[in-house]
């Protein structure tokens, strides 16, 4: 399905039958791509990690010419005028790009240098220079920043730097490769409303890629998504929720409001809480009185804890003030809890304690029972950047990497769980970020550790691979695993974790079951997080509060199914 | 201080950073240069010590002083006892018998191991080289931004592909001793049973390619950052032609300086191998006192 360009006018930039082979490759990375983008539009690509749409980024910056060996075909138009031979210093001036990580794309050593590199390089006077640089900044909300090094900077601030830094040129286009792909919710939030503010007073079309189009999805009109090389939707985003029916292999995760309207059978779909609760009210019975008790999961027989805290306190050396302050808590076995908060709710200082990497400043960690017992619960702790925890040249070695107990057969069987068992020879930093992620988490089950410590490890993961990894923790969590695991995802949360432990400036503010903590919206604002869009569905239905599709559908799924 | 922050050059003193690249590549050339030239330990010392002159000017923080001594401490004391042992030009002057001759199965194996006076005086003129360079990279590293050095090398025409991949390691200086950190964690958390004072080093292995994977797809996005930014543009190399006439004149007077003093040793070795001129006779006498 194509976009239909606007009769009669035409496009800022347009894609023609483009193609494009790397060197070496045996098939084409973009096959026939034909897309257009007006001035001032706003659109949002998707599709699976490796589909092809950091190359059609590259093609479009002019950075992937189809030089030496590589291949390109088609025709690139910049407002009718052929742009294909176009060097990348012509196109950058029009066309910015923002890429994934802040860090990989900042040059220079402090915010005025970095933003103000691209109009330095137009040989532009150094006061026009530190004119421009001032107002942009204070466009990014970044302001007084001016002579800050740049890693002195959080990761959010980063990321609107390096927007800064290409938006001192006045590109008519920015192209963004997902850039809130690290961030979490309040930073998404943050950075798409200035997106939207540069999109309507300064008339910047916008293209981004993002596999996350449940978060996205509001943001933007327009939606193109591509498999393999090809653009295989691109047209409203509201009608794309009926193209996305059953097309699980896209690899996007669809946005709840949709899932709910499609399991129910709405006769439209829609991203808006307010309009699917209209088409429920329309379209479903309400509820008959007791109708049904909330779907709870099952109870689990209380068992030891493996993992107590009581009254836990730590301090970084120098500073003033606890950053964990009387944290207590318990982990059982085959439970998965999810530790949820805002940046600097210290749940990244909590993993380093469980994981060993610190101690308490004050309080216990009880390891099954004493805090003697620390080397009797096998920790497996995955940190954030997982690429960092791969050592060896083969995913097989990887696997048996210091795991001298594992046998050939179950490291077969292993990469037979992890889906892995086509790259048994690869080089695993080679592989797609979902592979990467698993090859570490087989690393950790190829010595069953009884606690298992995950820092973040969706971020970034196309929903096919959420799918995977979560599929993995469940069973391990079945076979009487405990699973620690640090995420914003609140979605997530609600449909993987039995408990939910929510941080907030070091306390805890709220640890229960999932439905308990993320069924609350003044706990959930106060951790910094964002409800689930069935909560509000459930609230306006006045049914009780839900936090998944499912138990929404409990209310009012039978009295519809079967109605379209 | 993070490891990252240690290899930041954001907290130096303006009058250093704001120095054109090719000022401070030059002055880095001809100051290695003396160093190779100079023999006499004197010199060499005054020479060292104004490389630590020139960290102070530029106010380098107390954390990097710790790294730096620590360096020059391993260098200065690594180079003087591995001469003072191993020192094999004659003549030589035992100062200390660790074996003598006599010990029974070291002796023999050995012919005997000593302290000797030359070799530390020797290892100490190599150390003071070596140091002495490596405190004033630390100071071009600590205190430059990459695109000052990458402009000073695409000024004088080199490969813009080696110039970026030469600065483009400096870039990642601070983000590697980062990662490097990171990853020493990783292995910690991967291998459960190792344990003991030296699992750091038996680590060290393993660093290497996560860091590299990680380096190669860094500077790929960099690269095309920074072209896609019009760095290699016409405009920005007419741009980076630009050198303040202040920092030309000191770099030129410094090139004089310098050849002076290759003139004058060169002069004085070739007197003292015969090709002797009465009118040269005071760089004799300069070189051999202080050269």
């Amino acid at each position: 399905m194509q976009h239909p360009c606007s009769a009669g006018k035409r496009p800022m930039l347009e894609l023609r039958d483009v193609s494009f082979r790397y060197k070496g490759r045996p098939c084409d990375t973009l096959r026939h791509v034909s897309l257009s983008l007006e001035s001032g539009e706003m659109l949002l690509l998707a599709g699976r990690s490796g589909c092809g749409k950091s190359t059609l980024i590259k093609v479009v910056s002019g950075l992937a010419a189809g030089e030496g060996e590589d291949r390109r075909d088609g025709i690139i138009l910049w407002n009718g005028e052929d742009m294909t031979d176009w060097p990348p210093e012509k196109i950058g001036l029009l066309a910015g790009t923002v890429y994934q990580t802040p860090d990989d794309q900042l040059f220079a050593m402090t915010v005025e240098d970095e933003v103000g590199f691209a109009l330095e390089n137009q040989g532009e006077d150094p006061a026009v220079v530190r004119g421009r640089v001032k107002e942009i900044l204070g466009l990014t909300g970044l302001a007084g920043l001016e002579k800050r090094g740049i890693h002195q900077l959080s990761g959010g601030q980063r990321q609107r730097m390096a927007l800064a830094s290409v938006l001192i040129t006045k590109p008519r286009l920015l192209i963004l490769d997902e850039p809130v792909s690290q961030m979490n919710p309040q930073g998404v939030r943050d950075f798409m409303e200035l997106l939207l503010r540069l999109n309507r007073e300064e008339g910047i079309a916008i293209l981004m890629i993002e596999h996350r189009v449940n978060e996205l999805a509001r943001y933007f009109q327009r939606l193109a998504i591509m498999q393999e090389g090809r653009i295989v939707y691109d047209g409203p985003l509201q009608a794309a929720w009926t193209f996305l029916t059953g097309r699980g292999d896209l690899g996007l995760r669809e946005p709840q409001c949709v899932k709910l309207g499609r399991i129910l059978g709405l006769p439209e779909l829609s991203t808006d809480v307010a309009k699917t609760v209209q088409e429920i009210k329309a379209y479903c019975p309400p509820p008959a009185a007791g109708a049904g008790v909330r779907p709870e999961r099952a109870a689990q027989t209380p068992s030891p804890p493996v993992v107590a805290a009581e009254n836990v306190c730590f301090r970084y050396p120098g500073m003033t003030d606890d950053v964990l302050q009387e944290v207590s808590f318990s982990l059982h076995r085959g439970e998965i809890v999810a530790l949820m908060g805002c940046n600097g709710a210290g749940k990244s200082t909590l993993l380093n304690l469980l994981g060993g990497l610190t101690e308490p400043s004050a309080g216990r960690l009880l390891f099954a029972g004493s805090p003697r017992n620390r080397q009797r619960v096998s920790t497996g702790y995955l940190l954030q950047e997982p690429d960092l925890m791969l050592l060896a040249g083969t995913v097989w070695e990887e696997l048996k990497w210091k795991n001298d107990t594992l046998t050939d057969a179950e490291a077969e069987a292993l990469l037979r769980r992890l889906h892995l068992e086509q790259c048994r020879d690869d080089f695993p930093l080679a592989l797609s970020k979902g592979q990467r992620l698993r090859i570490v988490l087989g690393s950790f089950f190829a010595w069953h550790p009884e606690l298992l410590l995950l820092d973040e490890p969706t971020t970034g993961q196309d929903e096919a691979s959420l799918q995977e990894i979560t599929a993995l923790l469940r069973r391990y969590r079945d076979t009487g695993g405990t699973v620690l695991l640090c995420t914003h995802d609140v979605e997530l949360a609600s449909r993987l974790a039995d408990q939910v432990l929510l941080l907030s400036r070091g306390r805890v503010l709220a640890y229960g079951t999932a439905s308990a903590v993320l069924s609350r919206q003044n706990l959930l604002a106060a951790g910094g997080l964002v409800a689930p869009p069935v909560l509000a569905v459930s609230g306006a239905l006045k049914i009780p509060p839900c936090i998944t599709v499912e138990e929404v559908c409990h209310y009012v799924g039978p009295a519809t199914l079967g109605r379209n | 201080m993070s490891a990252r922050q240690l290899w930041e050059g954001t907290d130096a003193k303006p009058w250093i950073r704001n120095l054109n690249g090719r000022t401070k590549l030059v002055f880095l050339f001809l100051y290695a240069v003396l160093m190779i030239t100079i023999d006499n330990p004197r010199t060499l010392y005054i020479l060292f010590l104004f490389t630590l002159l020139l960290h102070g000017l530029a106010g380098t923080s107390f954390s990097k002083w710790r790294v730096l001594i620590i360096l020059i401490l391993l260098g200065l004391w690594g180079s003087m006892l591995s001469q003072a042992l191993f020192f094999a030009r004659t003549p030589r002057t035992p100062l200390l018998v660790l074996i003598a001759p006599g010990t029974p199965f070291f002796g023999p194996l050995t012919g005997g191991l000593y302290i000797y006076r030359e070799g530390i005086i020797y290892g100490a003129v190599q150390g003071l080289r070596a140091v002495s360079m490596l405190s004033l990279g630390m100071l071009v590293c600590w205190t430059s931004d990459p695109r000052q050095l990458l402009n000073g090398m695409l000024a004088w025409h080199l490969s813009p592909q080696v110039a970026f991949m030469l600065v483009t390691a400096i870039r990642f200086l601070p983000v590697l001793a980062a990662e490097t950190e990171e990853i020493m964690i990783a292995l910690r958390l991967r291998d459960q049973k190792a344990k003991g004072p030296f699992l750091a080093i038996r680590h060290l292995p393993y660093v290497a390619k996560p860091l590299l994977a990680r380096c190669l797809r860094r500077s790929q996005t960099l690269a095309l950052s920074v072209v896609s930014r019009g760095f290699f543009s016409d405009k920005a190399a007419r741009r980076r032609q630009q050198w303040e006439g202040r920092e030309r004149w000191f770099c030129l007077a410094f090139l004089l300086v310098t050849l002076a003093v290759l003139f004058s040793k060169v002069s004085f070795l070739l007197s003292e191998q015969g090709l002797y001129a009465g009118s040269l006779r005071g760089f004799y006498d300069f070189s051999s006192l202080y050269l």
